[in-house]
């Protein structure tokens, strides 16, 4: 969908204004409803998902969190079973489906969710992920992109309402509230607040993405088809010191490893998994030692593959949303972005090279 | 999500089985043989593997050894090499532990029905191989010729040496035994796995070959496959990955696009020339 | 096992990982339910001949630090070394960057012929090391996880990723975003990123990870306007035998 379908699509929503008393007035409103979560700053210059405690800490003008939303359905450390090694009995923690508000979210990380549901439906159903899916409400919120965000190369419109019941658009004072879904819509009526929108209010700025990939969102699982064995992936390795933060921070990536901790008794434990990642030096470590992706170009290269063919290959749809997270947390500054362009003009020399 | 229907599970919980008997079989190596609770089925395909998990020592995927014939018990035969390995050979009969699975597509059996069928085994390798060549020899009649080739390092690493007994009285079944590093009571063959495919004499189009090893030896024997022509499609091969999971979800046995752990471990060659990283 | 002895031994050192184990308060009493401790100079006067595990603090720097090694080794089962300097030689091995000579000279002055001296090493250079407890000090978490494993008979778990992993994990704010210095991206994680969780930079204490890829290291330190001369300094501070 291009932006003017987008712009009218959201102009076709019924819609209300909210200023900044009211909105905070409705955080307050939506506590009452479950658990809200949404940004909060944290240190100087970040920002992360929290529960809502007091309705006027929650930050709506972010650029992005640090961790992404995937937190909230597949924590960083997470029990799978207590056990007992004497009597070899477990229990699997119980996980909580009480209702649950995502507040200020962009349409990538709302996009990004909607990827995660695809890789834990897949194959097997995984209840621990689909458990804490249920009763989840989102509520998004415009963003302005940075020098980072490059959502819009990868098919992912700022104003994206997919996924959302209500979509926050920042207006003079306050936000404008669409009311996406029926869901969305309930609410407003119960909240009851909020006023009509004037033609003053309802100017839907045209926010531009600084980054940019060169090719169409919808050719660049063709590039992949022809750059495995790109020197590009050679000079990102050279940058590259492989302290996998790009996979961490990655709002798709879903990669873990299991451990078993023991307590000081040395009789109970428990089976945790935390996030772990392909750029990570023992991934792809065998039995015997032998490491199938032993150097930082394979993988890096396996990294990007996985974002933009392989899993795309099954579900159709890229698996990176543009978020910037990888490249705007990467202390090397590697950039996802200039990678891809660098496999462009990669792939457009060797067909250049056919051609003549 | 509202609209998906779906049957969520409870992937990672682990069936709390028992050890009914442990065999020695090299310095280390062991067979354990397992029973679920109840009498209960693991239902598996040959060339599939379980998720063993001891408390506290953690969980490895583990190749099963037995043909679906056995059931309901089955067999694990298990180096001893990492964390969890070192405390299953500290296990006993009526020890306790963890099962999940069965995982993995395993052998397509039905396929290889009318064929004569060739078994590739470097060192552990004959483990995962050894709960096809049951089933084959179990309903013998439904096959062709039988040739198992079978390589170690050294005559002490030599896996199921009763069954290896049978194998070589039993006049249906044609063995060869090849070892890298003999020692001074060794009388048979010396050389590695690939110096037994030339001689063969096979009618290739008519032959499966399976082969499971450590990683280095796949190149080496699809190299000499490949010089008595047998056909690429004749060809399967089980790949050895650390799955963590065995669900497709943790990412860690992934070639490529392609999850070992739900679309392998037994990969059909044409497949894996495809893929990367593979071999 | 049922209840091993256990031994604790300081080399060159400052003996903070030892005190470190003083402060694990709640744990300690736990801990001594687990085991026997046999010998801790820090703590108690008692002498044992077995151990069934020995932990090592501090590194070789004298000859009679070599025959007491190997009198260790002989005596124990397991040999754990505790700590940057038995690990990986750490700030004592900043002395092997320059000339033996110049180093006594300059630290005992005309008495430098009374005391003999020699090229730090980490303990596994002269014996064989069975697990290692990396920092500076030591990470007390990462002791506990050790012991347990080895009072269970299982190989302790010891990661070789980058503090980051770990940093990210606890979603702290980059130091290195902060304008702060940080060795966070390329020091081996176990530590649960607790410097950086403090506000502090990761000054590499647990040694780097492995196949690092020194030069984007300092290239990565460059862009953060930090001088390669600098980067490497720091690098080397708990590293100098890692990155010889």
């Amino acid at each position: 969908m291009s932006s003017t379908d987008v712009k009218s699509r959201l102009e076709s929503f019924n819609c209300y204004y909210f200023d900044k008393d009211v909105t905070q007035k409705f955080i307050s409103f939506l506590m009452k409803k479950g658990d809200v979560i949404a940004p909060h700053k944290t240190g100087e210059l970040s920002y992360k998902y929290e529960i809502v405690s007091d309705a006027t800490e929650v930050v709506l003008n972010y650029s992005r969190t640090i961790l992404p939303l995937k937190k909230a359905f597949m924590p960083p450390r997470e029990t799978l079973i207590n056990f007992n090694i004497k009597n070899n009995q477990y229990t699997k923690p119980q996980i909580s489906t009480e209702p649950k508000i995502f507040f200020g979210i962009h349409s990538y990380e709302m996009q990004s969710i909607k990827r995660l549901d695809y890789s834990f439906i897949t194959g097997l159903p995984e209840s621990n992920y689909l458990t804490r899916r249920e009763n989840c409400k989102f509520i998004g919120v415009a963003y302005k992109p940075d020098e980072w965000h490059f959502a819009g190369s990868v098919g992912i419109d700022i104003n994206e309402t997919d996924g959302f019941c209500l979509y926050f658009y920042p207006a003079k004072n306050g936000y404008i509230v669409f009311e996406i879904t029926d869901e969305g819509k309930n609410l407003l009526d119960e909240f009851g607040e909020g006023s009509e929108v004037t033609d003053e209010y309802l100017k839907l700025n045209e926010d531009k993405f600084q980054a940019k990939i060169k090719f169409h969102h919808n050719r660049i699982p063709e590039i992949f088809t022809h750059v495995y064995n790109s020197k590009v992936w050679e000079d990102v390795a050279q940058k590259c010191v492989g302290c996998g933060t790009c996979n961490l921070l990655c709002s798709t990536c879903y990669c873990y490893d299991v451990h078993d901790e023991i307590e000081l008794d040395v009789e109970n434990g428990q089976r945790d998994r935390f996030w772990d990642g392909c750029m990570l030096n023992k991934f792809a470590e065998v039995a015997g030692g032998e490491n199938f992706r032993d150097n930082l170009g394979s993988r890096n290269r396996h990294r990007l593959y996985r974002k933009f063919k392989y899993i795309t290959n099954q579900s159709d749809k890229l698996h990176c949303v543009g978020c910037g997270r990888c490249s705007r947390y990467c202390p090397a500054n590697i950039s996802l972005v200039e990678i891809v362009n660098d496999l462009i003009d990669d792939y457009t020399k060797q067909q250049q090279k056919e051609i003549l | 999500m509202e609209n998906l229907i779906f049957e969520k599970k409870d992937l990672y919980n682990p069936i709390i089985s028992t050890i009914t008997n442990v065999e020695q079989l090299t310095d280390t190596e062991k067979r354990f043989e397992i029973a679920l609770p109840e009498n209960q089925i693991l239902n598996h395909k040959p060339g599939q593997f379980v998720q063993v998990s001891i408390f506290g020592f953690g969980e490895a995927p583990i190749s099963i050894s037995s043909s679906p014939t056995k059931s309901p018990l089955f067999d694990l035969t298990v180096r001893n090499a990492g964390r969890l390995t070192d405390k299953m050979h500290r296990l006993t009969v009526g020890s306790q532990l963890g099962v999940r699975g069965p995982f993995g597509n395993g052998f397509e059996v039905n396929n290889f029905k009318g064929k004569d069928i060739l078994f590739v085994c470097g060192g552990i390798g004959l483990a995962p191989t050894k709960s096809l060549i049951d089933y084959v020899l179990a309903n013998r009649n439904d096959f062709g010729r039988v040739v198992i080739l079978y390589g170690t390092k050294s005559p002490s690493e030599i896996l199921f040496s009763d069954e290896i007994e049978k194998w070589k009285k039993d006049k249906s079944v044609e063995l060869e035994i090849s070892i890298d590093r003999p020692d001074e009571n060794w009388k048979g063959k010396v050389g590695v796995i690939t110096t037994l495919i030339p001689p063969l004499k096979l009618d290739v189009a008519n032959t499966i070959a399976t082969i499971v090893g450590p990683p280095v030896m796949y190149k080496f024997v699809l190299m000499a496959l490949k010089g008595k022509r047998v056909p690429d499609e004749n060809i399967y091969l089980s790949l050895e990955r650390r799955m963590k999971c065995g669900v497709g979800k943790c990412g860690h046995c992934q070639i490529n696009d392609t999850y070992v752990c739900q679309d392998g471990p037994v990969f059909h060659y044409p497949r894996v020339k495809e893929l990367k990283e593979a071999v | 096992m049922s209840k091993p002895k256990i031994a604790f031994f300081d080399f060159t050192s400052c003996e903070g990982c030892q005190l470190n184990k003083l402060n694990l308060e709640n744990d300690l009493l736990d801990l001594l339910e687990l085991v026997d401790i046999v010998e801790f100079r820090e703590a108690m006067d008692d002498k044992a001949d077995e151990y069934d595990i020995a932990f090592i603090e501090g590194s070789i720097s004298t000859p009679t630090c070599i025959t007491r090694i190997h009198d260790i080794r002989r005596r124990t089962k397991i040999l754990v070394a505790l700590g940057a300097c038995a690990v990986q030689g750490g700030i004592n091995a900043i002395k092997n960057q320059h000339s033996a000579d110049w180093v006594k000279e300059t630290v005992y002055g005309e008495d430098k012929y009374l005391f003999p001296s020699i090229p730090v090493q980490p303990i596994s250079a002269v014996v064989k090391v069975d697990y290692e407890v990396r920092g500076c000090p030591m990470s007390t978490p990462e002791f506990l996880h050790v012991l347990k494993s080895l009072i269970l008979n299982r190989k302790p778990e010891i990661f070789d990723h980058a503090v980051c992993v770990e940093c990210k994990l606890k979603e702290n704010e980059c130091v290195l975003d902060k304008g702060m210095f940080c060795l966070g991206p390329i020091t081996r994680a176990g530590c649960d990123a607790i410097c950086p969780t403090f506000g502090q930079y990761c000054t590499g204490c647990r040694g780097v990870v492995s196949n690092i890829n020194k030069n984007g290291a300092v290239e990565m330190l460059k862009q953060h306007g930090f001088s390669t001369k600098e980067a490497l300094n720091r690098m080397k501070m708990f590293c100098t035998l890692e990155l010889e």
